[in-house]
């Protein structure tokens, strides 16, 4: 391959001659890292996809039995484990909405000259700088119908939100909603401070309507970037395991994260967790990808 | 501009910033709430109603860095007496410190704090500096199917932790990795690594490549211009991915949970441990949570600046 | 004065460092998970160093990881503990994983199984049942117990509308039909007080124990442990009741009692709302300390009650001592474990606030007399039962506590579907892993 294809800049530039060649700095930038995640990534993978088709147990010495497709034929049959998808699907779904409907909400107030507009913004970045699992234990404290502040504040009386069926997994959402709202806003701020004053202008000058205004300048401008979040915050929903363990330990709470540790560092199932691990993976790899094509398709008009 | 100035438009700005400040407060309430538990009485903790204002003190952060047991039988008059007045404020809560010896016994939390000042730091070094590296090749050069090792990057932050642990904890434990600072700063560095090389890219994009081919005439080598030229401009992209690199392995959970005990271990899975086992004592994971919030907040208003900026910069894609 | 502190800790922190590079002598550490009990071994041992020279560290890390966390040490075959207080749980998976030292030698040889009380012996130490193979030293013995509002059941007002609702008196609960009786009479959510206190947690074995101790006291069992049959134990009649009688306790619980353990439940005391409160005894000294507890001068204990037929049983916590296998001080660890036999070791170790497990001990007058539940402990250690031992037990959890969980905090389903397909899952369990083949 012709050393003049790998670079974007005159190959017959005087810096090719000096020094190292681009060729050169361009792997010695990029190699490390491929060959990094492959190691720490790739590797473990291909390791848990073997495991995944034996009843192999990392708790005992005895070694691991080749079972085919038993695990995954026995997860994808197994009653809970679908509920535990199902938990999971809603989560994503309520957990996501809610974040992308209150940062964007928050960004567009913010989006105007406010005064300590860096300060506000960088103080309601403070909930997403905390550990999942102590921020789990404090709104537990919060919830408690007992001495908690929700309920006496709100004056909802002894309502258990973390030991009722119906309103547990969505305390857990609220709580997550608070914690990376802030993610989605700082993202759309981001996203709303690089549409061109301009076209507000000329909006403004057509007189057109503040809905209009919305739905056809503000939102396809600030639709990549909010893709992107929204892509982030699924990936890391779909992943939720400390927040609801803390919280809850109900059925209707039980991500499928939580049933993955239960399986893979309780019972040491090493083999069968390898199987629904992957189940996971290929879940949260359609969705994503689908995700990136609709990014690309909006990114396009 | 005019319309702007109108007065519809300046109630709607009034009512506007109104909204800011009021979400602004209920954000932060649940944090004030933490952040004021940490200097309460233990029974003002969890009092109806909740108790907002209070006296102070520092007996939380005291019993945090100590090791104590519940007292079976009360202390005599004259050893209350002798001990110094912070020992005597755990004695108040019905505790003693325990002592090796004459030396008290430190609890784990500041050898725990400083594991994870100590791997974070790295990792966000190490993962902000290869991933500035990759995005500036990536962003330079003309690479095979880069869309494709994009997408590749991208899906190694998609697997849920688990997975990836078992395979992971079974490798370290074959090269007797587990539980080593070098062991979770790998980890974190890897987990952070995909982030930080999208959102580098994005600024390399950004920075204009004639600076660059200017740095080349005047008889600078690639590398000079690299690091004379590129870095500085794009310093504010690197704080801001540093503070989301910081963020994350600073918070970590399930791998320094499972991958590391008492030499590596970081703070997060010892503040619940503070629940203790008899009542839970919420004054004191109030304290160490506070503390242990304090420098990921200092890092991020130290660089709020950049932060704001350059979340800005690089996301105005093409 | 503040500086005077952290020159303190600074030298605390100096003679730690020092401590480690001048053991000449052996540093063995032991993990335990993080309470007072833990921190009263630290205490004993802190002893031993000083007779021995060994200097010995107890570890710790929460209840809810404790599990996770030793196992994690064993499959990776590391030498970070040299010793484990496990669960008793473990002991299969301890024993038959290779990660326990076989203590039978040691066991026989200072009659151990005599010192010791029997159901320590039998729960503590051996695997399987009855093979006469020991793999742990029983170190605290503990079981569940009941804390109860002295002043509310006192009050003469209570006495009296109790007597002429229920028509008999209100005084502590001889059976789990009073006990009921009991909870749904102080049910006052108008008054923020509630009637009882159990345990609901399905993240590992807090619901289990708790159902135990209604089960066992039925006559129930979990399955004979000798042959693995379930069906038509673990669903008999008497289960079924028992499972109807924990669930209709869960009615009478202070709001939002759906994810609650140990912790839970002694703050339903400590703040008031409840008028019994389930707990393990281990967990009781906070209730007696007035720092902790407001109501410690009006808080009492009892045993778990008996059940229709006059049995009386409780669900046994507690662990034993073990050595683990990767260790490469075994035998420091062995001299350590002959130190801590011993009958003046026992006895300043229960002075501590440990709960030995040595007859002599527990027969002490002293011993029961020291504090309010002593002697309720004391009768309880003589009639409990335990959960399955086996390697597998964390899958039988995790299924008790699919099955038992939506019907106790969820309202779903019967006791008798609940517990059908409990049988259901623990055969399939069993029969997975080979044990109907031999």
């Amino acid at each position: 391959m012709a050393m003049a294809a790998m670079t974007r800049l005159d190959p017959g530039s005087r810096a090719a001659s000096r020094g190292w060649s681009d060729l050169a700095i361009r792997n010695m930038f990029i190699i490390p890292t491929i060959a990094f995640l492959i190691v720490f990534n790739i590797f473990p993978l291909i390791y848990s996809l073997g495991y995944s088709f034996t009843d192999y147990r990392a708790s005992t010495n005895q070694a691991a039995n080749f079972v085919g497709l038993q695990n995954y034929r026995e997860l994808l049959g197994d009653e809970f484990i679908w509920n535990n998808f199902v938990v999971t699907a809603k989560y994503v779904i309520v957990s996501v909405t809610g974040q992308v409907v209150v940062g964007f909400g928050i960004a567009l107030l913010l989006n105007r000259a406010i005064p300590f507009k860096g300060l506000i913004t960088t103080l309601l970045l403070l909930p997403m700088m905390m550990s999942m699992a102590v921020v789990g234990l404090f709104w537990k404290l919060l919830y408690d119908p007992s001495w908690g502040v929700i309920n006496y504040v709100f004056h909802l009386g002894d309502f258990a939100w973390l030991s009722n069926r119906d309103a547990a997994l969505y305390a857990v959402a609220i709580t997550d909603i608070w914690m990376w709202s802030p993610f989605v806003m700082l993202l759309s701020l981001a996203g709303l401070s690089a549409v061109p004053k301009h076209l507000y202008e000329a909006a403004a000058i057509d007189r057109a309507g503040k809905f209009y205004t919305f739905r056809r300048i503000t939102l396809p401008l600030v639709a990549p970037i909010l893709l992107i979040a929204i892509i982030f915050r699924t990936m890391e929903a779909f992943k939720t395991f400390d927040l609801a363990y803390v919280m809850s330990s109900q059925d209707t709470t039980e991500l499928i994260s939580i049933r993955l540790y239960k399986m893979a560092f309780q019972e040491w199932q090493t083999g069968r967790s390898s199987a629904l691990a992957y189940i996971v993976l290929i879940m949260v790899l359609a969705i994503t990808n689908i995700y990136v094509k609709y990014l690309n398709r909006v990114k396009e008009r | 501009m005019a319309a702007v100035r109108s007065r519809g438009q300046l109630v709607a700005n009034r009512a506007a910033i109104a909204a800011v400040l009021v979400i602004t407060l209920v954000f932060l309430a649940p944090i004030y709430w933490i952040g004021s538990t940490a200097f309460k009485p233990r029974a003002l903790a969890t009092t109806v109603p909740p108790t907002v204002f209070f006296a102070p003190e520092i007996t939380p952060f005291i019993k945090l860095f100590t090791k104590r047991v519940q007292l079976t039988k009360p202390v005599d008059e004259a050893t209350y007496n002798a001990a110094p007045w912070w020992e005597q404020r755990i004695l108040d809560n019905g505790e003693r410190v325990l002592r090796t010896g004459e030396n008290v016994q430190l609890s784990a939390y500041p050898s725990r704090f400083m594991n994870s000042l100590i791997i974070a730091i790295t990792s966000t070094v190490l993962a902000v500096g290869m991933g500035t590296f990759t995005a500036y090749g990536f962003s330079r050069f003309r690479v095979k199917g880069e869309q494709d090792l994009l997408f590749f990057i991208l899906s190694t932050r998609m697997l849920p932790p688990v997975v990836v642990a078992i395979p992971m904890f079974l490798m370290y434990r074959a090269v007797g990795m587990t539980d080593t600072h070098i062991g979770l700063i790998i980890l974190y560095t890897a987990f952070n690594l995909s982030f930080s090389v999208w959102l580098m890219k994005g600024f390399m994009d950004e920075i204009p490549k004639e600076y660059e081919e200017a740095a080349l005439v005047d008889g600078y080598t690639r590398m000079q211009a690299f690091f004379k030229i590129v870095l500085p401009e794009a310093a504010t992209g690197i704080a801001a991915t540093a503070v989301f690199c910081f963020i994350t392995a600073w918070n970590e959970y399930a791998f320094a949970l499972i991958m590391t005990n008492r030499r590596a271990q970081t703070a997060p899975p010892f503040i619940p441990s503070q629940l203790g086992s008899g009542v839970i004592d919420w004054t004191v994971i109030a304290a160490g949570t506070f503390l242990f919030l304090l420098p990921v907040a200092i890092f991020t208003f130290a660089l709020r600046g950049h932060l704001l900026r350059g979340v800005t910069f690089g996301a105005i894609r093409k | 004065m503040l500086r005077k502190t952290f020159t303190g800790l600074l030298a605390g922190v100096g003679f730690t460092l020092v401590g480690v590079a001048s053991a000449a002598a052996e540093d063995l550490t032991i993990f335990w998970a993080e309470w007072d009990p833990a921190n009263y071994l630290q205490e004993l041992v802190n002893e031993y160093s000083k007779v021995s020279g060994d200097t010995v560290t107890v570890e710790t890390t929460p209840w809810s990881d404790f599990q996770t966390k030793a196992f994690t040490e064993f499959n990776a075959k590391g030498d970070a503990y040299d010793l484990v207080v496990g669960d008793s749980q473990w002991l299969g998976a301890g024993a038959t994983g290779g990660h326990y030292v076989d203590l039978t030698d040691f066991f026989n040889k200072h009659k151990l199984s005599e010192v010791m009380a029997p159901a320590t012996v039998k729960y503590y130490a051996e695997y399987p049942s009855n093979s006469g193979k020991y793999w742990a030293i029983p170190l605290e013995g503990d079981a569940v117990g009941w804390a109860y509002r002295k002043d509310w059941f006192e009050d003469p007002k209570e006495k009296e509308a109790f007597k002429a609702k229920y028509g008999y008196d209100l005084d502590v609960p001889k059976t789990f039909k009073e006990l009921r009786d009991i909870a749904e009479f102080f049910y006052r959510p108008d008054e923020k007080r509630y009637g009882i206190a159990i345990y609901t947690q399905t993240t590992y074995d807090a619901l289990a124990m708790g159902f135990e101790n209604a089960l066992f006291s039925y006559g129930g069992d979990l399955g004979d442990y000798s042959t693995y049959k379930v069906e038509g134990i673990v669903n008999a009649p008497v289960a079924v009741e028992a499972l109807e009688m924990y669930k209709e306790l869960y009615k009478f619980t202070p709001p939002n009692w759906g994810n609650t353990f140990f912790q839970e439940d002694n703050q339903a005391i400590t703040e008031g709302l409840a008028a019994m409160s389930m707990n393990y005894f281990a967990f009781f000294p906070s209730l007696l300390n007035e720092a902790t507890n407001p109501n410690a001068k009006v808080t009492g204990f009892f045993a778990n009650p008996a059940g229709p037929t006059g049995v009386q049983s409780a669900a046994l916590g507690g662990q034993g001592i073990s050595i683990v296998s990767y260790s490469k001080k075994q035998e420091a660890a062995m001299k350590f474990l002959e130190w801590f036999i011993k009958d003046e070791t026992q006895k300043k170790w229960a002075e501590l606030g440990g709960y030995t497990c040595s007859q002599a001990v527990l027969k002490s007058a002293e011993f029961q007399n020291a504090t309010p539940y002593n002697k309720a402990f004391y009768e309880t250690m003589f009639k409990v039962k335990d959960f399955w031992a086996v390697p597998e037990y964390a899958e039988l959890l995790s299924q008790l506590n699919n099955r038992l969980g939506p019907y106790v905090v969820g309202d779903k389903g019967t006791a008798k579907e609940a517990l059908d397909g409990l049988a259901k899952d623990w055969t399939e369990t069993f029969t997975k892993y080979g044990r109907y083949s031999n």
